[in-house]
C-alpha cells in the first residue's frame, strides 16, 4: 500500500507525517505524534470524545481520515494552553465548576465548547446545550459542563473588554 | 479499517474515469462521515477509495433568479445551515440542516455524499426532494441531470452508474406566496435517527392550496412522494379537516419500514400524526 505525506500543522507546528490512506486522524495524533489527549471513545462519531478543530471548526478525529487535514490547521487539548503555562479559560473553568469527574469526555468538550465560543462569544445555557448535543459525558449530568462554559466565556469577554 | 489505495482525481471527469476503472472495488470519499463509518466497520471494503477532496469548485452556493440554487456537492451540511441565501430563499432547508447529526458531523459531512449515501433516514433527501432538487452527476458518458425522485430507486441503492459522481445540486425557485417546513420526528428526545421525516411545500393563493408537494422519509425504503394526498388538496380551501383528511391519505399509502426503531403500524400513525402537523404548520393552522 501506498504511503502518503501529511503535512500539516498541529499546534501551532508543523508536521509532515507519513501514513497509510486508512490512517485515522485519531490515530494520527495519539499513535504517530504521542499526542493523547484526544481520546478514542465510541469511534463511530456519536460520543465526540476524539473531537478536534479543524481549521477552527470541530470534527470528529474518529471519521475524519489524516490525509483529509494536509495543508490544514488541526488544534488539539494539547494546544489550548497559553505559552507561559496557564491553562486556558476553559480548562481552568471546567476545573473550578467541576465540569468533569473520569475526565475522558473532558477534551472533546472543552474542544467543542472553544470551537461554539469562537463563533458565538456570549452563548444562552440553550445555545450551549444545542452546541454539546455531538459530546457525550456519562458522569456530570451536564450541568456542571454548561456552567463551565458559560463561566469561560465571561471570562473570557472580560478579557477583551 | 481495511488499508485501501488512494486516488486523488483533479476534476469530476478524472473522478469518473477512476471509478470506472476501478468499478465496485471503487468508493467515492467526501465529507468521510458516512463511508469511514462503514469501512469502520467493515459493511464497505473498498481496494480504491476516490478522494473528492482536491477537486475545486465544487463547494459553491449561488442563487439566480430564473434557475434558483445551485450547490455545489462538497458543500458541508453546516454551510447550507448557515448561507445567508438559503436561510432566506429557503428557510425549511436552513431549518433541516441545523438539525442533522450534531455539530462536528455538520462541519464534516456533504450535501453530496449525504444524497449519494441513500440511507432513507437522512434529513436532506425527504427535504429536498419537496423542493424538486435534481442531482447532477458527471460520468463517462458527459453529465446528466437526474431529479431525487428518480435518483432514490431501493433501500440504499441509488439511480448513480457505476462511473457517475454527483457534482451538483439544483433547486428552482419557488414560486410566490410558497411555504414549507420539514419535520425531524424522532421517538425520544436522545435518539439519533428519526423516525420520520416528512416535508410539505405548498403555494398558498388565497385560501386554497397549490402545487404541494409532500414527501416521506425515514419510514419507508426510500424517500417518496404521498401523489394522492398532493391531488387530494389541490385547489382545496384548507382547513384541519381537510389536512387531516391528507394526512390519512398519505399514511395509508406508504409501505412503511418495520424495526427495532418502529413497526409498520406505529410508522403509518406516526407519518399520519407527522404529517398533519407539518401541514398545519405551513399553512398557519393549529395541529392537535
Amino acid at each position: 500500500m501506498t504511503k502518503h505525506a501529511v503535512s500539516c500543522t498541529v499546534n501551532g507546528e508543523d508536521q509532515v507525517v507519513e501514513v497509510l490512506a486508512s490512517r485515522l486522524l485519531s490515530d494520527m495524533l495519539r499513535d504517530d505524534l504521542n499526542l493523547t489527549g484526544t481520546k478514542r471513545g465510541c469511534e463511530t462519531g456519536i460520543c465526540g470524545a476524539c473531537t478536534v478543530l479543524v481549521d477552527g471548526k470541530a470534527v470528529k478525529s474518529c471519521l475524519t481520515l489524516a490525509i483529509q487535514v494536509r495543508r490544514r490547521k488541526v488544534t488539539t487539548i494539547e494546544g489550548l494552553r497559553h505559552e507561559n503555562g496557564e491553562l486556558h479559560p476553559l480548562q481552568q473553568a471546567f476545573i473550578d465548576h467541576m465540569g468533569l469527574q473520569c475526565g475522558y469526555c473532558t477534551p472533546g468538550f472543552i474542544m467543542m465548547a472553544c470551537a461554539m465560543l469562537g463563533r458565538t462569544p456570549n452563548p444562552t445555557r440553550e445555545e450551549i446545550r444545542a452546541g454539546l448535543s455531538g459530546n457525550l459525558c456519562r458522569c456530570t449530568g451536564y450541568m456542571s459542563i454548561v456552567e463551565s462554559i458559560k463561566a469561560a466565556a465571561e471570562k473570557m469577554a472580560g478579557h477583551r473588554s | 479499517m481495511r488499508d485501501f489505495e488512494l486516488l486523488e482525481p483533479r476534476s469530476p471527469e478524472e473522478a469518473s474515469r477512476m471509478l470506472a476503472d476501478h468499478g465496485e472495488e471503487a468508493r467515492v470519499l467526501a465529507g468521510g462521515t458516512a463511508l469511514l463509518l462503514g469501512m469502520r466497520q467493515r459493511l464497505v471494503t473498498p481496494s480504491h477509495v476516490v478522494y473528492l477532496g482536491e477537486v475545486p469548485g465544487l463547494s459553491t452556493i449561488e442563487y439566480d433568479e430564473a434557475t434558483g440554487l445551485r450547490i455545489g456537492a462538497l458543500s458541508t451540511i453546516a454551510e447550507l445551515a448557515d448561507s445567508e441565501l438559503i436561510k432566506t430563499r429557503y428557510p425549511m432547508m436552513a431549518a433541516m440542516a441545523r438539525q442533522v447529526a450534531n455539530p462536528q458531523v455538520r462541519n464534516a459531512a456533504t450535501l453530496g455524499g449525504n444524497l449519494c449515501y441513500g440511507d432513507p433516514a437522512l434529513d436532506p433527501p425527504t427535504c429536498l426532494m419537496a423542493l424538486d432538487a435534481r442531482v447532477i452527476a458527471v460520468g463517462s458518458e458527459g453529465s446528466r441531470s437526474i431529479s431525487l425522485v428518480d435518483f432514490y430507486q431501493d433501500y440504499f441503492l441509488t439511480a448513480l452508474r457505476p462511473d457517475e459522481v454527483v457534482t451538483r445540486v439544483d433547486i428552482p425557485p419557488l414560486a410566490d406566496g410558497t411555504a414549507g417546513a420539514y419535520t425531524r420526528f424522532t421517538r425520544t428526545a436522545a435518539e439519533h435517527r428519526p423516525l420520520v421525516g416528512l416535508a410539505v411545500v405548498a403555494r398558498r393563493q388565497g385560501g386554497l392550496c397549490r402545487d404541494a408537494r409532500i414527501t416521506i422519509g425515514a419510514s419507508t425504503p426510500i424517500p417518496v412522494r404521498a401523489k394522492r394526498a398532493e391531488q387530494f388538496l389541490e385547489g382545496k380551501k384548507v382547513t384541519r379537516d381537510i389536512l387531516e383528511q391528507t394526512a390519512e391519505i398519505a399514511a395509508a399509502d406508504i409501505e412503511p419500514l418495520s424495526d427495532s426503531r418502529g413497526s409498520a403500524e406505529y410508522r403509518r400513525d406516526m407519518v399520519r400524526v407527522v404529517l398533519g402537523r407539518t401541514a398545519a404548520a405551513v399553512f398557519g393552522l393549529f395541529a392537535d
